[in-house]
């Protein structure tokens, strides 16, 4: 009988930080554009003192315009998606929930093909205009989301399984539209679009995107993790959550919302990488328990350290071509997750 | 607290009960309907039903299935709203508590649902000081202590690090009980907890209950099929019927064969004993 | 050269010499199926008209059929009864004398395939076919084309059978083409399956502007209009020429060609597009044996090319592109898009077909303006005279700042041949 404490908190996401620091460095080293060790440690130095115009050289204006800002894009959607995963998991209370299960990523490409359709016919200033497929992509996970929701509830309230399978459902149609819509659409402008569908973190955004994802991130864990303790209670059933004081309705409301936003805002910005928001969570359920208060931040770290780890492999293993960060994290997760349910199973 | 206590059938009001009110829980005149939809005609009707529980007193709620016995712990615990009528706890109305509040005064033992991810035994029993202090906190030194003493008194303190899915039905049963009784409430409603135990977990799992209600004053609900376990234990019996309450009473005045035989469609014998508790004895055809 | 102009005069002209093919008219879709020059194959998939007059069962089928249904009805009959067609064509190897009128052909794919002597029905599976079909002059055997063959206009109005990938076998077989021209575009299923309903298809692959030309050439024999070809194919190779010998002593310029901007998508080394370039006064920075490679952004920082390349179906589009990409801190670094160096060419530049060759005079107006800048009405006037440009030439939105690359690839430095 040993409870959480603050320290033991402290110190397990202290230890994944840690980890995730190196990974980071490794990532701003391994690339297509090689950079020393010492380099590096120079630059990052300069930048931590407020001398980023002394970088100078084209590689330091890599690392910090193209290497840098891509590598916390894949903290921030990975971290995303494992909280997400984590949260659907509890809420649905299936294992197996991931935050594509809803149908969201086919929500969002649905509305970025069209966006991508649509914005040469809009004239819209150069800066929204870089910003205008993302944010089809967050409106169209956002409707997918809430109608989605609406099909899950009976009688005013969520049910899991309704709302899992108006989920998957929802992704079937979806796709089928997006079939649809890349079958019609003039084909030199498809091989873009399937982007959606592969997941990838090439794309560059203008430096307030990064800000506003880190907030968005922040917010919506912030709200999830005030829960925590509810989703443990959660995960032993419905009617025994009621009669243990938990607020059931208002607590699936608001954590339902709150992941539904790490997804859409994960997917906006980097298409649909899968099995992220699936093994993480499960990974470090083996390592950490099963206790949100714990499970949350370490998977949001661990999802973090996944994808910049995948997204390094996408980099550097066709360089100077890319993967997929999705098709690497298909590659390896689909695998590790039998690998965990065969486990679960003995 | 009267730990001193120890007679099972409290028929006089502790002097700590306050406001002179003797009654902890009353069910006044309580109905409900239950339809698939709004527009329906009801499925499934519950009648007027009242009754009183004082602390300390058990009440076992007989009847056979949809007799209408699991809809009424329903509205005990506040999950359901009644259609007419109230539910007084300690003089407020039940449904109209906050869950948390609710939870901090009523606590349910029921058939568990499937356990996703399976957490320690200790863990488990801690849920129960939920309701108790903020939503978002660590466990204290007071809620261990709780949490302890509530596995001691289902005798599993030796359980509490053990997984949950590791331990037989029996002690699950108790370990469940233990989370309730860590909710520290004035109210305890157990559905059908002796279903899937043996005789022997069947009758220790009532003992506890009866030591417990008579030493923290736990007015206890219990929704059962046992006859004779509840004529051994209850201090008051409801028999209920296709959604209407037929009677309220200690186990002497229900336990009549012709109401028995009526009830439960079934021939029996009742055999009456000495202190006031019947026995019942199915008899087959054989 | 024209063949075959203008509406057929007579049903039964099957016995007329090769030289005078009449087109096939609605009323009997399966008559010319009797016929000597058909091929095997597709006799047996049609064999269960095989009794039936071919008069009557018209005139059978139209009571029952609005008459529009037609051509679909008898695709479905085709396709339903095409599995028995393996069988038919065995028995009939050995006993069937060879007709003349066929010959065999290899395509592009190595594989030989069997046409008739006279190809008089002409069904293209992609916009490039349709382009070199139209050069050829044969567009009046052009009986159908793809939802995406919009250039020359006139190809638009063709029967439309679908897409390049997902093609209706159906709307295929009820035009009765004997040959269908394929490229990588389709899917090799799609011409699995034409050729269990007995359609010959001829596949085209080019992988340099060299073999497009040869790749005409060839098309132009096997479609039976050699002179058309050689007339085409010369003067594409003319105009090539002239571009090498204005080009001759000029550097090439690194250029990117971005196919998908976010994420980066550009064309491989072995593809006609490069090479396009190459014949522009240009070089690719990228080199990858993959033909559609995802690049990473890191590397075109770190090579810096000279130009961006965008080919465009609608104008306007790559400005907005590149002005939208100055706005990103990743694609701030790179030159070309700080200082809004970009060439657009026409998306003819994707279609390996006789067009190529003014989208990439385009280009390499746009990337050495100083080789054209003496004779540049004349060329102008010729190429407009022989294979008009899909539109006029794209300078508009071409703002010129002369690069400052740290790379000494700068091309203000390059000499130039025609004198200032």
């Amino acid at each position: 009988m040993r409870p959480l404490t603050f320290r033991k908190l402290f110190f397990q996401c202290f230890i994944l930080a840690v980890i995730l620091f190196f990974v980071v460095i490794l990532a701003l080293k391994f690339g297509a554009v090689p950079v020393s060790l010492y380099a590096l440690g120079r630059d990052l130095l300069r930048v931590l003192l407020g001398q980023s115009s002394q970088i100078s050289s084209d590689y330091g204006l890599i690392i910090q315009n193209i290497r840098f800002p891509r590598i916390i894009l894949a903290v921030i959607v990975g971290a995303s998606l494992s909280v997400a995963g984590t949260s659907f998991q509890a809420l649905l209370r299936n294992p197996l929930a991931d935050p594509y299960v809803l149908g969201v990523s086919y929500g969002a490409a649905v509305a970025a093909v069209l966006g991508l359709v649509a914005e040469p016919h809009l004239a819209l200033p150069p800066a929204l205009a870089a910003l205008f497929t993302p944010l089809c992509a967050f409106i169209g996970a956002a409707a997918t989301i809430t109608a989605v929701y609406f099909l899950g509830r009976r009688q005013g309230q969520i049910e899991s399984n309704t709302l899992l399978l108006g989920g998957v459902i929802t992704g079937y149609f979806l796709s089928a539209i997006i079939v649809f819509l890349l079958s019609t659409v003039n084909s030199s402008n498809t091989r873009g679009m399937v982007f959606w569908l592969m997941g990838n973190l090439s794309t560059s955004f203008q430096k307030s995107v990064y800000w506003f994802l880190a907030a968005g991130f922040l917010l919506a864990t912030g709200v999830i993790y005030a829960s925590a303790n509810d989703l443990n209670i959660l995960l032993s059933g419905e009617k025994e959550a009621m009669h243990l004081g938990v607020d059931v309705r208002r607590v699936r409301f608001v954590v339902y919302v709150a992941a539904s936003l790490l997804t859409g805002l994960a997917v906006s910005v980097s298409g649909a990488i899968g099995y992220v928001g699936l093994i993480v969570p499960h990974i470090i359920r083996l390592i950490f328990g099963s206790d949100h208060r714990t499970l949350l931040p370490t998977s949001a770290l661990g999802g973090a350290i996944a994808m910049v780890i995948a997204d390094t492999l996408a980099r550097i293993v066709v360089a100077p071509n890319e993967l997929p960060v999705g098709a690497v994290t298909a590659v390896v997760g689909a695998p590790l997750f039998i690998y965990l349910l065969r486990r679960r199973l003995a | 607290m009267n730990p001193g206590r120890s007679s099972a059938a409290p028929r006089t009001p502790p002097e700590s009960t306050r406001l002179g009110t003797e009654t902890r829980l009353a069910v006044e005149q309580v109905s409900y309907a239950y339809s698939a939809n709004p527009s329906q005609a009801p499925l499934f009707t519950l009648e007027a039903t009242s009754f009183q529980a004082r602390p300390g007193e058990i009440v076992a709620i007989l009847g056979p299935n949809a007799s209408g016995k699991s809809t009424l712990m329903q509205l005990i615990a506040g999950v359901l709203s009644p259609l007419s009528g109230r539910i007084l706890l300690n003089g407020f109305a039940i449904h109209s508590l906050s869950p948390r509040t609710r939870a901090q005064r009523i606590a349910m033992v029921q058939q568990e649902s499937r356990l996703l991810f399976r957490p320690r035994v200790w863990e488990f029993v801690m849920q129960g000081r939920h309701a108790h202090g903020r939503s978002l906190r660590f466990e204290s030194h007071t809620d261990m202590q709780i949490v302890q003493d509530a596995l001691m008194h289902v005798g599993a303190a030796d359980l509490s690090d053990r997984l949950m899915d590791q331990i037989s039905g029996g002690e699950k049963q108790r370990v469940i009980l233990a989370r309730a009784l860590a909710q520290q409430p004035l109210l305890l409603l157990l559905d059908e907890p002796t279903l899937h135990l043996d005789i022997a977990a069947q009758v220790g799992l009532l003992d506890a209950l009866r030591r417990l209600s008579a030493r923290y004053r736990y007015s206890v609900i219990v929704v059962t099929h046992e006859l004779n376990l509840a004529a051994e234990y209850a201090d008051q019996i409801l028999l209920m019927q296709s959604g209407r309450c037929l009677r309220v009473g200690p186990p002497a005045s229900i336990y009549q064969r012709e109401l028995l035989e009526q009830v439960f469609q079934i021939p029996l014998r009742v055999e009456m004993r000495g202190h006031g508790r019947p026995r019942v004895t199915i008899l087959t055809d054989s | 050269m024209r063949i075959g102009r203008g509406p057929a005069t007579v049903i039964g002209s099957n016995s007329r010499k090769p030289g005078h093919p009449p087109l096939a008219q609605r009323p009997a879709p399966f008559a010319r199926k009797g016929e000597a020059g058909s091929p095997r194959v597709s006799r047996g998939a049609f064999f269960v008209s095989g009794g039936i007059s071919r008069r009557n069962r018209g005139g059978f089928l139209k009571k029952f059929l609005p008459s529009r249904l037609h051509p679909a009805a008898f695709a479905v009959l085709a396709v339903l009864t095409c599995a028995a067609a393996p069988a038919y064509a065995q028995s009939a190897t050995h006993s069937s004398p060879e007709p003349p009128a066929f010959r065999e052909v290899a395509d592009e794919l190595g594989r030989t395939i069997r046409i008739p002597q006279q190809v008089r029905r002409i069904v293209s599976l992609s916009p490039s076919s349709t382009e070199t079909i139209y050069a050829l002059g044969l567009q009046d055997r052009l009986v159908g084309d793809t939802d995406y063959c919009d250039y020359p206009a006139d190809a638009q109005k063709k029967t439309k059978v679908g897409g390049a990938t997902n093609p209706s076998l159906e709307v295929i077989a009820s035009l009765h083409p004997d040959l269908v021209l394929v490229t990588k575009l389709n899917r090799l299923e799609t011409t699995q399956s034409l050729a269990e309903l007995g359609i010959p298809s001829y596949a085209t692959d080019p992988h340099t502007v060299a073999d497009i030309l040869s790749s005409i050439k060839t098309l132009a024999d096997v479609l039976g209009a050699p002179e058309a070809g050689a007339s085409v194919v010369e003067d594409m190779q003319r105009r090539l020429d002239d571009l090498q010998r204005r080009l001759r002593d000029l550097p090439p310029k690194r250029a990117l060609f971005v196919v998908w901007a976010q994420p980066l998508i550009s064309t491989g080394q072995h593809t006609f597009l490069a090479d396009a370039l190459r014949r522009a006064g240009a070089v690719s920075i990228v080199n990858s044996s993959q033909d559609w490679p995802q690049v990473n952004l890191e590397e075109v920082a770190r090579l810096q090319p000279d130009f961006l390349v965008f080919a465009e179906s609608q104008p306007g589009n790559a400005s907005r592109e590149v002005q939208k990409l100055g706005t990103l801190p990743g694609w701030k670094i790179v030159h070309a898009v700080r200082d809004h160096r970009y060439a657009v060419i026409s998306d003819a530049v994707n279609r390996p077909a006789p067009r190529i060759v003014s989208a990439i005079e385009e280009l390499a107006r746009q990337l050495h303006p100083e080789a054209f800048a003496e004779k540049a009405g004349d060329t102008k006037k010729e190429t407009e005279k022989e294979n008009p440009p899909a539109r006029p030439l794209a300078f508009a939105p071409f703002s010129w700042n002369p690069p400052h690359s740290p790379h000494g690839h700068s091309s203000s430095t390059g000499g130039c041949l025609c004198g200032r």
